[in-house]
């Protein structure tokens, strides 16, 4: 009895250890971004805070155009979103279904060019988006971005399109349906949940996503959340307790996507990488 | 007459493969346009003299000129060096805290979602986030690292100005960020060893520590292998988080290649030289992607 309860305890401490170490510095900022300046100046320094206050978020939307960075990253990452899981679910259905000539080779040359570094694509790109007018506008990332994901969403749409029974489709196309019809109608809705495990990778990769957006759309108003927060200049010094209020807005919409839909993005994460 | 068989295809067939690459054209022209006629350009650019602080050169070609200037050039040098330093630090620092959370996390929890959203959490941040926070975590006045080193009696560091504790300070903010992704990884392959293997172990009377070496390990060696490639493929590319912690500094001592040619191309505006240091990087880059895709390649339409 004893020993099932100090396994008990052990399991505890196990998953205790996990959670600490993933959710520590998200706390930390949590925590931070309630403090004051003078709070922060304490020695020694203080873990929840004193006075909480809400100042710092007032700051932050105040003082700062964040709204616009999340408008921006929404609309980046929406968009981008849209257009690789379109992209790749087409191209996925063609590979798995349609008895091409080649569908390995044409699968592994597919993730093999979207897999190219993103540095060495952002000096070229930089230069087209400039040429083309396009440096600032949401087009500079949407389109790259949604290349970002195609090898993971391709990946993971493969594996969901495999186990659809091919009678399904054969069944509504002798009803009259066309190719594209039975894509539409009969394999899409049984596998929404791989439709939809792509599209949330795809809308974390271009939420995280930082290089091409510092480089691509550098200009205040055009900024992504992460290269607005990261350029925030303060008066005099990197303003922490602001800098923080912003993590922390910033970070809370990706927190609930994830919180949500946590089963679908690890089996995702994981199909992509160990099936894959 | 097999061969004949084999050609005649049935109209349907015929319309089936016109739609496949029909389905296939939009993935692929949206590569061409974001990844091939990019890849072109850089590569032709890394001939040419293109500099935009110098429009009146024009872009000549110079052949290897640019080529034979990063053979010369020091900065060149110790990027790829510091480079080289954070993948033999972080990918198996990773892989290993990855192999540590997975092992914790693969127990019969009541409860799952903390230990999943602990093991997500990580992941979803933005990599420049985690440098962010990790810069805060090692302020010399009010970061929790001097803290606990003044709590325990310590002279407090200058973690982020003095080179080789800065570069200790982002290894550490990398393998924060890159480990649960191993550890979900390898979760997954955790799972996928039958609880036999451990029964039939544990009547042999084989100790934890075997079972760990004989059992888990050798079943989790393809789970760590595409572990570590993916880390690898992302380390060559480190950029985000010493970026956000040091901005290469102090001097260059943390700069990474990655981070010199967004320096050399975005604010020295030297295209040419930028474009060919960043060949020379895809080149390295291809080599490990083509051992990734080596070991996955398979017929996508055969289950």
């Amino acid at each position: 009895m004893k020993l099932l309860r100090n396994r008990r305890a052990m399991i505890i401490l196990a998953g205790l250890i996990v959670a600490a170490n993933g959710f520590f510095p998200a706390l930390w900022i949590l925590f931070t971004s309630f403090k004051t300046e003078v709070e922060l100046m304490r020695v020694p320094i203080t873990i929840i805070p004193q006075a909480p206050t809400i100042e710092n978020y007032i700051r932050v939307f105040v003082d700062q155009p964040i709204l616009r960075f999340l408008f921006n990253s929404v609309v980046v990452a929406v968009l981008s979103t849209l257009l690789c899981v379109t992209c790749s679910a087409l191209a996925a259905y063609a590979l798995v279904r349609l008895r091409l000539p080649g569908a390995g080779i044409i699968l592994s040359v597919l993730l093999a060019i979207a897999m190219f570094p993103l540095i060495s694509m952002m000096v070229p790109l930089f230069q087209v988006m400039r040429d083309l007018g396009l440096l600032n506008t949401w087009w500079a990332l949407i389109f790259p971005h949604a290349v970002l994901s195609m090898p993971v969403c391709t990946l993971v749409l493969i594996s969901f399109f495999q186990d659809i029974p091919r009678d399904l489709e054969n069944a509504a196309m002798i009803d009259g349906c066309t190719r594209l019809g039975a894509l539409w109608h009969v394999v899409i809705p049984p596998t929404a949940p791989g439709v939809f495990t792509a599209g949330i990778l795809a809308f974390v990769n271009s939420w995280d996503e930082f290089l091409l957006a510092l480089t691509l759309s550098p200009r205040v108003a055009s900024r992504t959340l992460p290269v607005g927060i990261t350029l925030y200049q303060g008066e005099f010094s990197f303003p922490w307790p602001i800098i923080s209020a912003a993590l922390i807005v910033a970070i809370v919409p990706i927190c609930i996507v994830i919180a949500i839909f946590q089963e679908r993005v690890v089996s995702g994460l994981t199909s992509g990488g160990v099936k894959g | 007459m097999s061969d004949a068989i084999r050609h005649r295809l049935t109209p349907l067939e015929k319309s089936e493969r016109r739609l496949g690459f029909a389905m296939l054209a939009p993935a692929f022209l949206l590569l061409a346009a974001v990844v091939l006629y990019p890849i072109a350009e850089l590569i032709r650019n890394s001939f040419h003299f293109n500099h935009l602080a110098q429009p009146w050169m024009g872009t000549p070609f110079v052949g290897f000129e640019n080529y034979v200037k990063a053979l010369g050039d020091d900065r060149f040098h110790e990027a790829v060096w510091h480079t080289l330093l954070y993948i033999l630090v972080t990918v198996p620092g990773a892989v290993v805290i990855g192999l540590g959370l997975a092992l914790l996390a693969n127990q019969p929890f009541r409860v799952k979602w903390p230990v999943r959203l602990g093991l997500l959490l990580p992941w979803a941040l933005p990599l420049v986030f985690a440098g962010l926070i990790f810069r805060w975590f090692f302020e010399y006045n009010q970061g929790i690292a001097n803290a606990m080193l003044r709590g325990l009696g310590f002279e407090p560091l200058n973690w982020l100005t003095s080179p080789g504790l800065a570069f200790f300070a982002i290894c550490l903010a990398i393998i924060w960020k890159s480990s649960s992704f191993v550890a979900l990884v390898l979760l997954a392959g955790l799972q996928t060893i039958p609880k036999s293997f451990y029964e039939a172990a544990e009547v042999d009377g084989a100790t934890k520590w075997q079972q760990f070496r004989e059992i888990t390990l050798p079943m989790l060696r393809p789970a760590i292998f595409v572990a570590l490639i993916f880390r690898t493929i992302t380390a060559i590319q480190t950029f985000d988080i010493p970026y956000a912690m040091t901005n290469g500094g102090p001097g260059n001592s943390t700069e990474t290649l990655a981070m010199y040619i967004h320096k050399t191309t975005i604010d020295f505006l030297d295209l040419g030289y930028g474009s060919a240091l960043a060949v020379l990087m895809f080149l390295v880059s291809a080599v490990i992607t083509s051992l990734y895709l080596r070991h996955t390649r398979r017929d996508p339409g055969r289950h």
